[in-house]
């Protein structure tokens, strides 16, 4: 059973990843083994490389904004019983259950409403909202092992606030906190919907790219693009292999 | 300054502390540490004495009261700004720094030179025994190890007082015990002055200078550990602290030194702690080391009870023995010599009397009736 | 406020603005009416909602509902075996990763590969027309059929986590006491097993059951016009149709479908007191 459900989930991506270095242009007959459409990936397509730097763009500015609110909320929420805690609750816990859709359309609308103009931008507001909820919730997680006679010790020993949270949180909760910025990243690179939604022109990111040509039909530069992108979530899985606990806590 | 010359390291004048409105951790709570004393705070849990020493250390504002520290007032100042320093129960330790790095924190905080700091730490280091630790991780020490961190970190900014929060409670009893001995000795070396919370009468008898004992958030009594065993200010402290044998009773007739007390054994002669008439109803008690359990009639012929073995528990040291009579459990404990093996015939079921020396009974409490 | 509350704050500001802000312009234009030009206007009216409860919508939102939810189902049978035997593997690490790596690759390349394997031009039906078992293409794709699988596949690894981290956590030698009091070995399973997974149960099913109502791409890319879902509409109504009160009208429905899945999920899970 799990070896058929295995072969089920990498079956696809394997086919997508060994016709990558087929010669035939229509993709689906093996005509002998070429890398041209890597050549052709990474040499004469602008548009998928203007969508490569749109998305880590905002994914790099997007994981980073969410990390910082998002772990100094978790902060927060451990141990200082904030007020209005119910609120923030509802705003932690909402967005994760809901339709990505739904944030997408709901994003559109303020924009619209507020007469923001669609651009990369508005990429960078609507993924920095969707990865707050995962950060608090990873980090929270990360946090839960510590109590606060930690903080009372450091207190106690001469830290100031500030001083505690520099000497003592930040470096406790480090891999809480890589942990959210590794999946916020993700998250952000990987959206398709909510971006759909709040992409003006000129900010096309690499899914929508993929998307507009896969909708034209098959292309083997999209093979071969997927066979990078496969390689990187391969690389991104041994990478963060120390931190999946927290993701996976954070997620449960 | 005090009146009577004597400097006091911590004083807690009428302190008040309410939680949540409703829930009275600390009522009235007036304290004098002396400087350099190891005094203990005794008590059940849920007593307010963890309260009482985390509003020493600054984590709790008194809602009334004061709190002075070496004559000063500190009720407003932060736990980072008062000259004391804790050990916390859990010890607390900062699980992404070393051993050498928990105890340097205070003093990299106070941005020391790293040779000062090397100093520092290698004395604390030798001080609780941890040559040879100091590159390890809090996750790779034992209890223990982790306890002398804890001390070591605690001491190294030397700090007027040092606040122990039920620290040995997660050791086992072996250990407890090394320990308890290695805190005497530290504080012996330090000479700073300790203040000790835990729960367990005989770590606090064995140590300290003074015990508070606390109850209900109230300090029943304070003296030194004789002086609370031996004459107890209370039911409640004479309970709590070991093991004791209670009576209630009408005084009948009252000499010089002693009272005659109609009690439900009959009528039992007591010592005269405190003045009673006629008339008035008395407690006192019995320590069970000076209970004696014979078959043979007892040589004073009079204070002794007649009952039946229920339990005899050989402990070793010593025995303890639980005597049937009048349906209530009398405690009587035999120290043994070499000879008691052969000596000791007594065993379950047995008949025997139980009877004491009435000058080694304490009247607790005299209601005149 | 308390001063404390300083750690909150940003997140507070954030999430009014960019969460429960959008969220209730969003309510509110749906009781709007558009205009030619795509604008909004006054006054409030419920006759978006009037319109769709008559139209072919509720046909769609039913469809929804049904490919999401026998998704769902399918997912979650592929994932009980599955996380058992992950749990109780000796490779338990190496399989969890595997399961990983799907779960970081690109969403829209996970449904391209179905694309390149089953499309009119795929992989198969060159292979079937090269052995001459076929003349012309058969049409795997752009049906409901399609839809349902792609959604399996790329939502499998979000049932197959939360399942796998409650069994991980579950101490197998209870099913062992279990079977030594006299149960067998499905009913030590589900007496005993199944309590104490519930919760990664349900998370599981909610991660998968969720997103799928929310389906836009999935059915754009691999479905036809007998799979059109509540997604497809949305995304129509505003970039084609810019017809926002409408669109967010349909968008509350969606939302209120996801609250009543929420609902019951809550009241599962409240009633064994978690």
């Amino acid at each position: 059973m799990t070896v058929i459900v295995l072969i089920f989930l990498y079956a696809p991506i394997m086919f997508l990843v060994i016709f990558s270095f087929n010669s035939s242009v229509t993709g689906a007959n093996w005509m002998g083994f070429t890398l041209k459409w890597y050549g052709e990936l990474f040499l004469r397509s602008p548009d998928i490389w203007e969508g490569f730097k749109n998305s880590l763009i905002v994914a790099v500015f997007s994981s980073l904004t969410a990390t910082f609110i998002g772990t100094m909320a978790a902060i927060g929420i451990h141990w200082y019983k904030p007020s209005f805690r119910r609120y923030i609750n509802f705003n932690i816990y909402a967005p994760l259950i809901i339709p990505d859709i739904l944030m997408g359309v709901s994003m559109l609308m303020l924009f619209v409403s507020m007469r923001i103009r669609l651009s990369l931008f508005t990429i960078y507001l609507a993924h920095t909202t969707f990865s707050l909820s995962y950060v608090v919730l990873v980090v929270l997680a990360r946090l839960e092992n510590f109590d606060s006679s930690l903080l009372e010790a450091a207190m106690d020993l001469g830290a100031s606030e500030f001083q505690t949270v520099r000497r003592v949180i930040i470096p406790m909760a480090l891999p809480g906190i890589i942990a959210s910025f590794l999946l916020s990243f993700t998250l952000s690179i990987d959206d398709f919907i909510i971006t759909f939604f709040v992409a003006g022109p000129g900010s096309t990111t690499l899914p929508l790219r993929i998307f507009s040509m896969i909708r034209f039909g098959l292309s083997p530069v999209v093979n071969a693009l997927s066979t990078i992108l496969v390689g990187g979530a391969i690389l991104l899985t041994l990478l963060g292999r120390k931190f999946l606990k927290y993701i996976l806590a954070g997620e449960g | 300054m005090d009146k009577d010359g004597a400097v006091y390291s911590v004083e807690l004048e009428n302190v008040t502390k309410i939680f949540d409105e409703s829930t009275v951790a600390m009522k009235n709570v007036s304290l004098k540490v002396k400087k350099g004393e190891f005094f203990s705070i005794l008590g059940p849990s849920g007593c307010g004495k963890t309260t009482t020493l985390r509003i020493i250390g600054g984590f709790e504002t008194p809602n009334e009261g004061t709190v002075r520290i070496d004559g000063r007032r500190v009720n407003n100042l932060p736990p980072n700004r008062r000259p004391v320093n804790m050990v916390f129960q859990n010890y607390a330790l900062f699980p992404h720094l070393s051993v050498f790095e928990n105890i340097a924190f205070p003093l990299r905080l106070k941005k020391m030179t790293e040779s000062e700091i090397r100093e520092k730490v290698e004395y604390m280091v030798e001080l609780v025994k941890l040559k040879g630790q100091e590159r390890k991780f809090p996750r790779q020490l034992s209890g223990g190890q982790k306890q002398r961190v804890a001390l070591a970190r605690a001491l190294v900014n030397e700090p007027r007082v040092l606040l122990l929060d039920e620290p040995l409670s997660s050791l086992d009893a072996k250990l407890r015990q090394y320990m308890l001995m290695e805190l005497d000795r530290i504080h012996d070396e330090v000479g700073i002055t300790f203040i000790y919370v835990t729960h367990d009468q005989a770590e606090a008898m064995s140590v300290s200078d003074e015990i508070a004992v606390m109850n209900n958030g109230v300090i029943e009594q304070v003296g030194t550990p004789p002086e609370i065993y031996e004459s107890p200010a209370n039911t409640f402290v004479a309970g709590f602290i070991g093991e004791t044998n209670f009576f209630v009773g009408k005084v009948v007739d009252v000499s010089s030194e002693y009272l005659k007390v109609e009690t439900r054994f009959g009528i039992l002669t007591c010592y005269k702690d405190k003045e009673a008439k006629i008339g008035d109803t008395v407690e006192f008690m019995i320590r069970p080391e000076k209970v004696y359990v014979t078959k043979n009639y007892p040589p004073q012929n009079m204070n002794f009870l007649r009952g039946k073995v229920d339990q005899l528990i050989y402990l070793g040291s010593h025995t303890k023995y639980y005597i049937m009579v009048e349906n209530t459990l009398i405690r009587s404990i035999k120290q043994h010599t070499r000879y008691w093996m052969d000596e000791s015939t007594i065993s379950w079921d047995d008949e025997v009397y139980v009877w004491w020396n009435p000058d080694d009974s304490y009247l607790i409490k005299v209601t005149g009736g | 406020m308390k001063r404390h509350d300083i750690y909150t704050l940003p997140i507070l500001i954030w999430l009014s603005l960019f969460f429960t802000i959008p969220l209730s312009i969003t309510v509110i234009m749906s009781f709007m009416s558009s205009t030619p030009y795509g604008g909004v206007t006054l006054p409030f009216t419920v006759g978006n909602y009037v319109e769709i409860m008559k139209g072919r919508i509720l046909a769609i939102l039913w469809r929804t509902i049904r490919i999401s939810a026998l998704s769902t189902l399918i997912t979650l049978g592929l994932s009980l075996p599955v996380s058992f035997f992950m749990a109780t593997s000796k490779w338990k690490n190496l399989l969890l990763m595997a399961t990983i790596i799907p779960f970081w690759t690109n969403f829209i390349i996970r449904i391209f590969a179905w694309i390149f394997l089953l499309g009119n031009n795929g992989m198969l039906n060159n292979i079937l027309i090269q052995l001459g078992i076929v003349k012309n293409p058969i049409t795997f794709l752009y049906n409901s059929w399609a839809v349902v699988v792609v959604i399996v596949y790329t939502y499998l690894p979000y049932m197959i986590l939360p399942i796998y981290s409650a069994m991980e956590k579950f101490d197998f030698s209870m099913i062992d006491a279990a079977m030594d009091l006299g149960a067998t070995k499905i009913r030590a399973i589900f007496k005993v097993m199944f309590p104490s997974i519930k919760g990664g149960i349900t998370a599981g099913i909610l991660f998968v059951f969720i997103p799928a109502l929310g389906s836009y791409a999935i059915p754009e890319l691999v479905g036809g016009r007998d799979s059109v879902m509540l997604g497809n509409l949305i995304a129509w109504e505003i970039t084609t149709a810019r017809n926002w009160p409408y669109a967010t009208a349909l968008s509350n429905i969606l939302f209120v479908s996801t609250a009543l899945a929420l609902f019951l999920y809550l009241k599962i899970q409240g009633s064994d007191g978690k």
